[in-house]
């Protein structure tokens, strides 16, 4: 779904008590155009764009407006929930609200964010107490002892001339059976910690994903601190494997591991207590170079992670700690593909992610990663949007494209090619995903999986997905042999089916949200 | 010497405080601390009353109230069931059973004497010509 870039204009336009007409005849269109644009029936950019920003009198970000876009898709969620349903909000609603009252907006989608967080903390307890056998017996377990202690106590405080040894009798009851209930109290306390933490850990995930957000997933800093690391790297040898570990020995006593044991499930790990970083033999030297890169970021640049912007603002140490890992993940991509070469071979080759992994010597994902953090203001490369997805079709590792929001969490539209790529792994899958307000995207997929090591080891596929808006594809080899502007051959998508407005979609798996039970309202443009 | 509660409950010390309140208030009791022993003690020893804990080992406490119920020397024999629950659940299935009363954990010793006390003389008026 786009920006509502064209009530924004409208709403500064009126702010500034410019005429449609006005504003028009200044920036060379006519005034019904202009109402189309205001409308959102037109989509405007480019020099146009940057016409009216200067008209208006405000930066064209400002108009294009990708933080309200997010919290505008955020508030259709809130909207969509049941617990909102039946105020009968539409989307429309939501981008006006954004548009004119972005506080406010902001103050409903950060409530929202609560009540869900609560919502599913409650809903763990709750399945918790139901399904865990644990949990009952230690609940019985209390039960009992509150009735000894109490029948003991009654007996104690009202039955007349008990007998001194009686007394004991029972107050020697009462102190054992409270010494027990301290112990399952300690254990039920314990259950509980367990189950609240699941929750904790999806609002942390959050929190540094609005982190990375705020980011626009590029960070200067850590730019800077990659680049130094990179020359001391090069200092020392030429840039490969070999290198590192020699690095790694002299700077840090750490040594490399490699072997056939299993590990726990893990395929690679560190262990500080003997500073040995172990590989299984089933890792790629792509997986082996990216891991020691990230060793060297995490031993010689965490000062620098502390001081990213935002890493402040995170409140809870889980939320810290998946920062600190996410990025150190960002180092090593920025060391092992230096900006300014890394850039330059990506539109030397046309954005073939598979060409650039040759090149490279990295796997699929490092390369589509990288791609999307190459964001230096005045130096950047195709944006592109970024999804992850396991074989069950549950998503992680998501970074917007400015422009189009993807879930962040749960599943996708079933249509997109992160999932048909699943079918034909290991070979790219691309389609040109046209979502109901007309917006185009040029979708490119890949699964991939790891080497398996043996019969019994499921090497499960994961699916990457990279999105770039279509009026880029043709600087990308995936637009190549597509006929881009013949719509015919899009693929009708939507975010996911609960959010869609396509009502006559066959591949459709949920209902769609309608609003106090009335018909989804018409989609903007003529799909 | 006829018994006159037998007691079945596997916690001791909620049993050994209910013993020793139902005794004050002039009955004879006895007790079992497994779900296997109480039909057994229950055909010996002939009690008046049966003060039965659904959460026991070997045998729950329902599985026994069924037995029980099911034996036709044994049917009238007056059942007050403990619960540790106390849900819906646990009543209905106690009253489908055929328990004639049950006491929801944690309870006042006051509440079991009464109902002891309900069931024995209910019973007795039955028994009386």
């Amino acid at each position: 779904m786009r920006a509502p870039i064209g009530l924004r204009i409208s709403t500064r336009r009126k702010a500034l008590s410019i005429s449609q007409a006005a504003l028009a005849r200044a920036v060379g269109v006519s005034p019904s155009y202009l109402n189309l644009i205001e409308g959102n029936k037109r989509q405007v950019g480019g020099t146009l764009l940057q016409r009216i920003a200067a008209e208006l009198g405000i930066e064209r970000d400002e108009l294009t407006g990708e933080a309200e876009h997010r919290l505008m898709h955020e508030l259709i969620e809130a909207f969509a929930d049941p617990v909102l349903a039946d105020r009968g909000m539409r989307p429309e609603d939501a981008r006006h609200l954004v548009a004119t009252s972005p506080g406010i907006a902001a103050v409903i989608a950060q409530l929202y964010r609560a009540y869900t967080t609560a919502m599913s903390s409650s809903d763990a307890y709750a399945d918790r107490l139901r399904a865990d056998p644990l949990l009952s017996q230690l609940l019985h377990q209390v039960l009992s002892g509150i009735t000894a202690i109490r029948s003991g106590a009654e007996i104690l405080d009202s039955v007349p001339d008990l007998s001194s040894e009686e007394q004991t009798r029972f107050l020697a009851s009462i102190s054992r059976e409270a010494l027990g209930l301290t112990a399952v109290a300690r254990n039920l306390i314990g259950q509980f910690d367990q189950t609240s933490s699941r929750s904790r850990f999806a609002s942390a995930r959050q929190e540094v994903d609005d982190m990375i957000f705020a980011a626009q997933n590029h960070f200067p800093e850590l730019e800077g601190a990659a680049a130094t690391q990179r020359r001391r790297i090069d200092a020392d040898g030429p840039f490969d494997e070999a290198t590192m570990v020699h690095l790694l020995s002299r700077h840090h006593a750490v040594t490399i591991q490699r072997s056939a044991e299993p590990r726990g499930g893990k395929a690679f790990g560190y262990e500080p207590s003997s500073r040995t970083l172990w590989f299984r033999n089933t890792v790629p030297q792509s997986t082996r170079q990216f891991q020691m890169a990230r060793l060297i970021a995490e031993l010689n640049c965490a000062d620098v992670l502390d001081d990213v912007p935002g890493m402040r603002r995170l409140a809870s140490p889980m939320a810290r700690q998946g920062a600190r890992r996410y990025l150190a993940t960002y180092i090593a991509g920025a060391i092992l593909f230096p900006y300014e070469s890394f850039l330059a071979d990506a539109v030397a080759l046309r954005y073939d992610v598979d060409a650039l992994s040759e090149r490279y010597n990295a796997s699929f994902e490092q390369i589509a990663h990288r791609l999307v953090t190459l964001r230096r203001s005045g130096e950047a490369g195709l944006p592109f949007g970024f999804l992850r997805a396991d074989p069950a079709g549950r998503l992680s590792k998501h970074f917007p494209l400015p422009g189009l929001l993807l879930p962040t969490s749960g599943h996708a539209c079933p249509l997109w090619a992160i999932y048909s790529a699943f079918r034909t792994s290991g070979q790219i899958v691309r389609q040109v995903a046209r979502f109901s307000d007309g917006s185009r995207f040029l979708f490119v997929a890949k699964a991939v999986s790891r080497a398996s090591s043996g019969f019994t080891d499921v090497a499960l596929p994961h699916s990457v997905l990279l999105i770039t808006d279509i009026l880029h594809a043709d600087e990308t080899v995936y637009g190549d042999g597509l006929n881009l502007s013949d719509s015919r051959l899009d693929v009708p998508v939507g975010p996911t089916c609960r959010l869609c407005t396509r009502t006559d979609c066959a591949s459709r798996q949920e209902e769609p949200w309608s609003p106090g039970g009335e018909s989804i309202p018409p989609t903007l443009v003529e799909v | 010497m006829p018994t006159d509660i037998l007691i079945a409950e596997d916690e001791p010390s909620i049993l050994e405080a209910l013993s020793f309140v139902l005794q004050r208030a002039g009955w004879t009791v006895q007790s079992v601390t497994d779900g296997e022993a109480v039909m057994q003690a229950v055909r010996r020893m002939r009690p008046r009353v049966l003060v039965l804990d659904v959460m026991m080992p070997k045998k729950s406490g329902f599985e026994v109230l069924k037995q029980i119920r099911a034996d036709a020397s044994l049917r009238a024999l007056p059942v007050l069931v403990l619960t540790a629950k106390g849900q819906q659940q646990d009543k209905r299935v106690a009253e489908e059973l055929g328990a004639d009363r049950f006491i929801t954990k944690p309870y006042s010793n006051v509440d079991v004497i009464d109902t002891v006390r309900e069931l024995l003389e209910a019973n007795t008026a039955e028994s009386s010509p």
